[in-house]
């Protein structure tokens, strides 16, 4: 496949500004006031220069826009194409570029006359009036309305003394007859812009009655692959503007000998196709990729965060230190008071302690050992129990001495007291039952795992084996056990959102409640209401009850046994991996995360380089339903009032193809295929392009109009006025002076 | 207005000598926005081409008439031959694997690819 690299949309034509001040010295000194001017208005570009000279002053596409300037606000008008840095001081948004054509006949005349103003100011007109003659192109049998309001407008508004109307595939014909490329009987084949014609010629005359024309050309052949291309590429669908389109359809279409088989080339994905694919590569800037960090890097982020732990670290010693020091000094002085009050008298103490803020001896003592043990805390030794039991076994005797005496023994302040110290003993007393079932289970579990390692080291092949299965067995209860809960819930992920509306987002339990509540709700009026006679019924307020929901139970058994599965299997085999965190970040995160490549910004004209022209031979592919350029030549000849086979052969021995659409490579080789099945066997067929199929035009009416004759073939304001509309329904340009 | 803008005489100006009437006198409300002209439907049937014998050549009559072969059928997607036709969605297909992007087709796709042969559906 070649690789093409696409030049930027150049702007041919930007002669116009160049020849500005030239002219102006020109259309005074040079140009009397007798030579015409010649137009050729095309649909797609507008040329106009001085009859008699061989090439068009000014070229320039036949649009108008009017957008607003960004700073001051004003609309401006800018006719053509313009290098669009240049309009980048413009907002474009609102308007875009139009045309003045309606198919190929003229319309808006505000449009044209701001295109004609731009022709004629930059052929250099600069006095009061445009004092030349005027030849300008239409279209065949151009309505009468759309040519009296071009006569009206060349007339009034620019004063030109006087018009003259002739076609552009006409002159072309004429022009390539007189430089001997067709001859005086011929066919003109010409696709334009926006339609395609078929003019007959005898005696180097067009027949108009034997015209065809087709509403098809070069500006659908740019459409439809605009449109293909953006389908196929939707991605890149900015990058197809219409002047990038016109100038891929320019440098890369052809027209296939036959379409089919060219077609199934590519369909089959033959060699040549692969030659005849077209790329274009956008551009595209791979993206950054992360290359494994050098061992400088890893040592200096290492270096780094060492720092930052050590900063933490001392930051956190100095917390501690200062914190120490703090609790030091309060129980210092705590101890301090506590020695005071030993030495103070007792009736004393009420008014010694007011003065520190404490209430009592008591009150002094909690605070104190409060102290002392933040303080061991914080100096992280920990509250061994070992010794606070020790400690505290001694002195249980002591503690509950009330606890063992009976109660009439007993005054009613120590009886208060005895409860008090009931309920201490009976929660220290849990406390260390609770304390032995957790050094129990300890000791359980330590046998287990003894067990089991006992057990691996006897056939390490079997255990891993029953390992896995019972993992797998337990993954899949615990799995199922899930769905159950969500109960489809879990796909959709929309657990998290609360839950309320509709049913699929609850889980099972909330969609039990549901139905509970639902039907407590319409269960009515059928007969006796016995609610609530058998003890049952009040069941049902628990399962309504919000409380129901076993959301927070926490890990089961199965669970936790899972977990420690994997653990167990993580340790001994290094292949393990935890299947269902993997399966799910595999098919959620693969499809998003694949990084565009260079092939996704390349551009293949394929089969596109030869279907978007062929809808010139084939129109109704875009919904024409017309004949196409081959058959167009047939129906021409048909349709010519007066015919003998001599003039037929005469007529297909000059087919001469001009317009911009016919420079397609392989267009003539393709029409003579398709002209050839039309006609009888034998009947000569001879193809010529024109010169210039896009120019001939335009230089045909200048080589007219420079001629003496061409006066006799214009007509003035004054003729306009006293003949009217339906003289000028039937002018008609003779070719041949 | 900035100094390349002028230098390229990008903006045409509003008074031009050569001309009898300025643009600011036809509109002197500036462009009006909704001045209809013409289309090209209605100037055609404001012509009365019915009033002027057939044999006499118009606009309209010089349009080609519909093709007499028969029509070659491409597939929608691809360009290539296409021997098959969607019932469900419309478009012309060349093989299966083209069936198969087709059905997984938005419709919005599908009726712009219809929309090539002036074939999508519209609704008024």
């Amino acid at each position: 496949m070649a690789l093409w690299e696409f030049s930027n949309y150049a702007f041919s034509l930007h002669q116009c500004h160049s020849f500005r001040k030239f002219s102006v010295n020109l259309i005074t000194i040079l140009f009397s006031s007798t030579t015409p001017i010649v137009i050729d208005n095309g649909a797609s570009y507008f040329r106009i220069g001085w009859a008699g000279e061989t090439d068009p002053r000014i070229i320039f596409r036949n649009i108008v826009q009017r957008p607003r300037h960004k700073t001051t606000g004003e609309t401006v008008t800018i006719v053509g194409d313009h290098d669009p840095a240049l309009l980048r001081y413009f907002d474009c948004t609102r308007s875009g570029p139009r045309s003045a054509f309606d198919s190929n006949v003229v319309y808006q005349f505000e449009i044209m006359e701001y295109i004609l103003d731009f022709g004629f100011d930059r052929m250099g007109a600069n006095e009061s009036q445009i004092d030349h003659p005027v030849l300008i192109t239409e279209c065949v049998c151009n309505p009468v309305q759309s040519r009296s309001k071009m006569a009206e407008l060349l007339f009034e508004t620019y004063g030109v003394p006087s018009v003259a109307f002739g076609v552009d595939a006409a002159f072309s014909y004429k022009y390539n007859q007189q430089l001997g490329v067709c001859d005086k009987d011929g066919l003109a084949i010409c696709p334009g812009f926006t339609t395609t014609h078929v003019i007959p010629f005898i005696d180097g005359e067009p027949v108009y009655k034997g015209c065809c024309r087709t509403n098809i050309g070069g500006f659908h052949v740019t459409d439809y692959m605009k449109q293909l291309l953006s389908l196929k590429y939707p991605y890149h669908m900015a990058r197809f503007t219409w002047e990038k389109v016109e100038d891929l359809k320019m440098e890369h279409c052809y027209i296939a000998p036959d379409y089919t088989s060219e077609a199934r080339l590519f369909q089959r994905g033959a060699k040549e196709a692969e030659d005849k694919s077209r790329c274009w590569q956008l551009p595209w800037i791979p993206p950054p990729t992360e290359e494994p960090p050098s061992e400088e890097e890893i040592a200096r982020k290492a270096a780094i965060r060492e720092k930052q732990g050590q900063r933490l670290r001392e930051m956190a010693e100095a917390k501690r230190s200062s914190r120490i020091n703090e609790l030091e000094n309060e129980l210092r002085g705590l101890e301090f008071l506590s020695q005071q009050l030993a030495q103070v008298q007792e009736n004393a103490v009420p008014s010694f302690l007011s003065e520190t803020g404490y209430g009592s001896k008591q009150e002094i003592e909690s605070a104190r050992m409060k102290v002392t043990q933040s303080l061991r805390k914080a100096k992280g030794e920990p509250k061994s129990e070992q010794s606070e039991n020790e400690k505290a076994d001694p002195s249980t005797s002591e503690k509950f001495s009330l606890t063992n005496i009976p109660d009439d023994m007993l005054t009613p302040e120590q009886l208060i007291e005895k409860k008090k110290q009931l309920s201490l003993k009976s929660m220290s007393e849990g406390r260390q039952r609770s304390k032995q079932k957790r050094y129990e289970e300890e000791l359980e579990r330590e046998r287990k795992q003894q067990l089991e390692e006992e057990k691996r080291l006897e056939n390490p092949v079997l255990y891993l084996e029953q390992l896995h299965t019972r993992y797998k067995d337990l993954s899949e209860k615990v799995e199922q056990r899930k769905r159950l809960k969500t109960n489809g819930g879990h796909t959709n992920g929309n657990n998290l959102s609360g839950g309320v509306g509709r049913g699929e987002r609850l889980n099972a339990a909330q969609r039990e409640r549901m139905r509970l509540l639902t039907t407590a709700a319409f269960d009515r009026g059928k007969g006796e209401d016995t609610f609530g006679a058998r003890d049952e019924d009040w069941q049902l307020y628990k399962l309504m009850s919000k409380d129901n929901d076993d959301d927070d139970e926490g890990p089961d058994e199965d669970e936790a046994e899972l977990a420690r599965i994997i653990s167990r299997l993580q340790d001994l085999d290094q292949t393990f991996v935890h299947k269902t965190e993997t399966v799910t970040v595999q098919t959620s995160e693969v499809p998003r995360v694949r990084p565009l490549t260079k092939e996704d910004f390349q551009i293949v004209l394929g089969v596109e380089r030869f279907r978007c022209p062929e809808i010139l031979f084939n129109p109704n592919w875009i919904g024409v339903d017309q004949v196409g350029l081959d058959e167009m030549a047939g129906v021409s000849i048909r349709r010519l009032p007066y015919r003998d086979q001599a003039l037929d052969e005469r007529l297909t021995s000059s087919i001469l193809m001009t317009g911009g659409s016919s420079l397609f490579s392989g267009m003539s080789e393709r029409l003579e295929a398709g002209i050839r099945m039309i006609r009888p066997c034998g009947s000569p067929i001879r193809i010529v392009k024109a010169l210039d199929p896009v120019l001939d035009a335009w230089r045909g009416a200048a080589a007219f109009a420079s001629t003496t004759q061409f006066q006799t073939q214009t007509f003035s304001k004054l003729d306009y006025d006293e003949k009217g509309e339906d003289w000028l329904r039937s002018y008609q340009l003779r070719y041949t002076l | 207005m900035e100094p390349d803008v002028v230098e390229a005489e990008l903006v045409l100006p509003t008074h031009l000598s050569f001309k009898r009437i300025q643009m600011y006198e036809k509109y002197p409300k500036g462009q009006a926005r909704n001045r209809h002209w013409k289309h090209l439907k209605q100037i055609i049937q404001a012509e009365n081409y019915q009033n002027y014998p057939p044999d006499e050549p118009n606009y309209v009559n010089i349009e080609s008439p519909p093709s007499m072969h028969p029509c070659k059928r491409i597939c929608d997607i691809t360009g290539f031959e296409a021997p098959y036709y969607d019932p469900r969605t419309n478009l012309r297909y060349a093989n299966t694997d083209v069936f198969k992007i087709i059905r997984s087709l938005p419709n919005e796709y599908v009726q712009r690819y219809l929309a090539t042969r002036n074939a999508q559906v519209v609704l008024r």
